[in-house]
């Protein structure tokens, strides 16, 4: 390849990533970049839309039931069950951006669970031992999901269905039955409150500030590039399958350490504990509007889309509906909102 | 000239599927003489036919590329429906059977219309489709629970015709429409041919939109099927008795042969991998090992039957 085209091409990268917005951008002729609202109509309100849902969710919710929200210890109830989802959801967000999946997070979080629940004494300092053991063997867990898939070109789907399946099997022998015991030593550290916030809000606080600061770094526009096009990735000198066996050891690392705050919160383990977060975290991630053709996410709409969904179950009690309504709207939001994100983006590829 | 290559290529994949399931059966047989007794048999080919009645819409969907996770919840809705319908008595069936069974085609319809038309992606529209149905079921049933089926579909599901079990007389049956359809079908060549290529497929004429839409109606209408045999196989309804179908039925697939790209893969293929995974099942319980050995083997199945079916893909495509 000659030197021109190489320019040529990395020039086009400079941005997003998305193909639809590359496109326009080179209408628009080199050296002029499109407006921002030209750019939000190109595909990226779909980043916003998860801030709407959150914000007329929890607007209905304050009009019908404000006690839901504003009682006491209402929000620290909230964040608590969000704070796992946004782990995961985190992590999620980073294998749907090259173009995978993560099934096998169940697994993960089964496996940690029940691991730390019959494992996890109260004898001081060993305990930090044994958080750093469970979180390394999710790395473990993350990094073959990542090798195998980069080695033998399996589809994610499967070789993350089998780890999920794998997990689920060692974490039904180490805890058969629901059960347990954390040191409560653990439980008062995550939970709580700090100066009147609760931890669980400055934990998903924390984790909203972290994708600020990663999402300018290379690894992460690495990803956006690999999702995006991973010939032309390929072609601009991104280790590929670097990359994607970082992205999937990243997501187990969430995946672990959404484990640990469950168990520990919990106090006691599940050997199913991660099942539901396999499907809840999918579709949190595309509340989110990340395109699950790969090349466009942010963890952070990711987080607004884990509450959103988890705003769901106390609409629908203010509503005075039966909590199974809140599975049958669960599902129906989700349809939604994919379907929103693929009409826009139907609309900006034809635009382009 | 292509043609027998994909019949070549399809053979080998599904050949190891019948050798592996031939393995497992002889194991089982050298560790307890009475797994190879008829009443055992009968009951392994019981069990499987239901991950195989699943199994024809989940191979159909796959062969496109895609795949339908909304099967627990039709199942489950197929079952508890009828049960509720039925109350117990036989009188009402021959109305409640095609009403469930079009309400699977419904519910696999606005899947297939999602997909198709509206192009959303696959694993997304059948996890909401999912969701959906699974609240709408529990608001329907209050709880999800219904018990006493009809005995009629108990004796049916639990009886013999000349001899042979009925459950598997109708899998038999279902099977061949299927590989028959696929083999020497007009619309299985289709099928193949949007799996393989949509763009291709969409040149050469062929209307790629209302092709995609097919495989998810027949999931439908398979998983209700499923659902309403299972009900008098377990004489009672639950919402989560799909639960289990959700991934055995994609594990067939991958384990027949089946490449989750599609384009690849046949339903004789799935037959042999319904049949695997009910003998491991079937294999560990000889060897007093429970859903812990279970959930790890079928992982580990999984992994090798995808990687030596890939494996084989790869080493023709280097030669080629």
């Amino acid at each position: 390849m000659s030197g021109p085209d190489i320019a040529t091409a990395a020039h086009l990268d400079d941005g997003s990533g998305d193909a639809a917005a590359l496109g326009a951008r080179h209408d628009l002729g080199p050296g002029m970049r499109a407006s921002p609202l030209a750019r939000l109509g190109s595909g990226n309100i779909q980043l916003v839309m998860p801030y709407m849902y959150v914000v007329v969710l929890g607007g209905a919710i304050l009009c019908l039931q404000p006690r839901l929200l504003t009682g006491p210890g209402a929000i620290d109830a909230l964040f608590s069950l969000v704070v796992p989802l946004a782990l995961v959801a985190f992590g999620q967000t980073l294998a749907l951006m090259t173009r995978g999946v993560d099934l096998s997070v169940g697994g993960v979080i089964s496996l940690v669970s029940s691991l730390l629940a019959t494992q996890l004494n109260d004898r001081g300092p060993i305990i930090l031992l044994e958080i750093l053991a469970v979180i390394a063997l999710g790395l473990v867990i993350g990094c073959l999901n990542g090798v195998m898939i980069v080695l033998t070109g399996m589809q994610p789907f499967i070789v993350t269905l089998a780890t999920w399946s794998i997990g689920d099997g060692i974490a039904f022998a180490v805890l058969p039955i629901e059960g347990g015991t954390v040191s409560p030593t653990l439980a008062n550290a995550l939970t709580g409150a700090v100066l009147g916030v609760p931890k669980s809000v400055l934990i998903v606080a924390a984790l909203f500030v972290l994708w600020f600061v990663v999402r300018r770094s290379r690894f992460v526009r690495d990803v956006t590039a690999i999702g995006s096009d991973e010939v032309r990735a390929h072609l601009l000198g991104v280790p590929i399958r670097r990359r994607k066996i970082q992205a999937y050891a990243a997501c187990a690392f969430f995946g672990s350490l959404a484990g640990i705050y469950l168990t520990v919160q919990a106090q006691s383990g599940s050997p199913d504990a991660g099942d539901q977060f396999i499907l809840n975290s999918i579709a949190a991630v595309m509340l989110g509007g990340a395109s699950i053709f790969g090349g466009k996410g942010s963890a952070a709409s990711s987080i607004a889309g884990a509450v959103a969904f988890l705003l769901i179950p106390d609409l629908v009690f203010a509503l005075g509906l039966t909590s199974f309504w809140s599975i049958f709207f669960q599902g129906f939001i989700l349809i939604v909102a994919v379907t929103f994100n693929s009409a826009v983006q139907h609309r900006a590829r034809a635009a382009a | 000239m292509r043609d027998m290559s994909g019949g070549l290529r399809r053979n080998s994949a599904i050949l190891l599927a019948f050798v592996i399931a031939g393995a497992l059966f002889v194991f089982g047989t050298i560790y307890a003489p009475e797994f190879a007794s008829y009443a055992h048999i009968r009951t392994i080919l019981i069990t499987a036919s239901f991950t195989g009645f699943v199994g024809v819409g989940q191979t159909l969907c796959m062969l496109t590329g895609g795949i339908d996770l909304s099967i627990p919840s039709v199942l489950a809705g197929a079952a508890l429906v009828t049960a509720n319908l039925a109350n117990g008595s036989t009188a009402q069936l021959a109305w409640i059977i095609p009403l469930v069974l079009v309400g699977g085609v419904a519910a696999g319809l606005i899947n297939g219309v999602g997909v198709a038309y509206a192009g959303v992606p696959p694993i997304i529209m059948t996890l909401g489709m999912s969701g959906a149905l699974q609240g709408l079921l529990l608001i329907y049933t209050n709880g999800g629970f219904a018990a006493s089926p009809p005995e009629s579909i108990v004796n049916f599901v639990t009886g013999d015709t000349v001899g042979i079990p009925t459950d598997v007389l109708v899998w038999a049956g279902i099977g061949a429409i299927t590989a028959i359809a696929l083999s020497w079908g007009v619309f299985g060549r289709k099928l193949y041919a949007v799996g393989t290529n949509p763009v291709a497929a969409f040149l050469a004429g062929i209307n790629v939109k209302r092709v995609l839409l097919v495989p998810y109606a027949v999931s439908g209408l398979t998983a209700a099927v499923a659902g309403i045999l299972l009900l008098g196989f377990y004489g009672q309804a639950f919402s989560d008795m799909g639960n289990d179908f959700l991934f055995s039925s994609a594990i067939a697939v991958a384990v027949g042969g089946a490449s989750i790209l599609g384009g690849r893969g046949h339903y004789v293929g799935t037959i042999a991998g319904a049949i695997v995974l009910t003998l491991i099942t079937a294999d560990l319980d000889v060897l007093s090992l429970g859903t812990s050995a279970v959930d790890i083997s079928y992982g580990v199945i999984l992994l090798a039957a995808v990687y030596l079916g890939g494996r084989k893909l790869g080493r023709r495509r280097v030669a080629g």
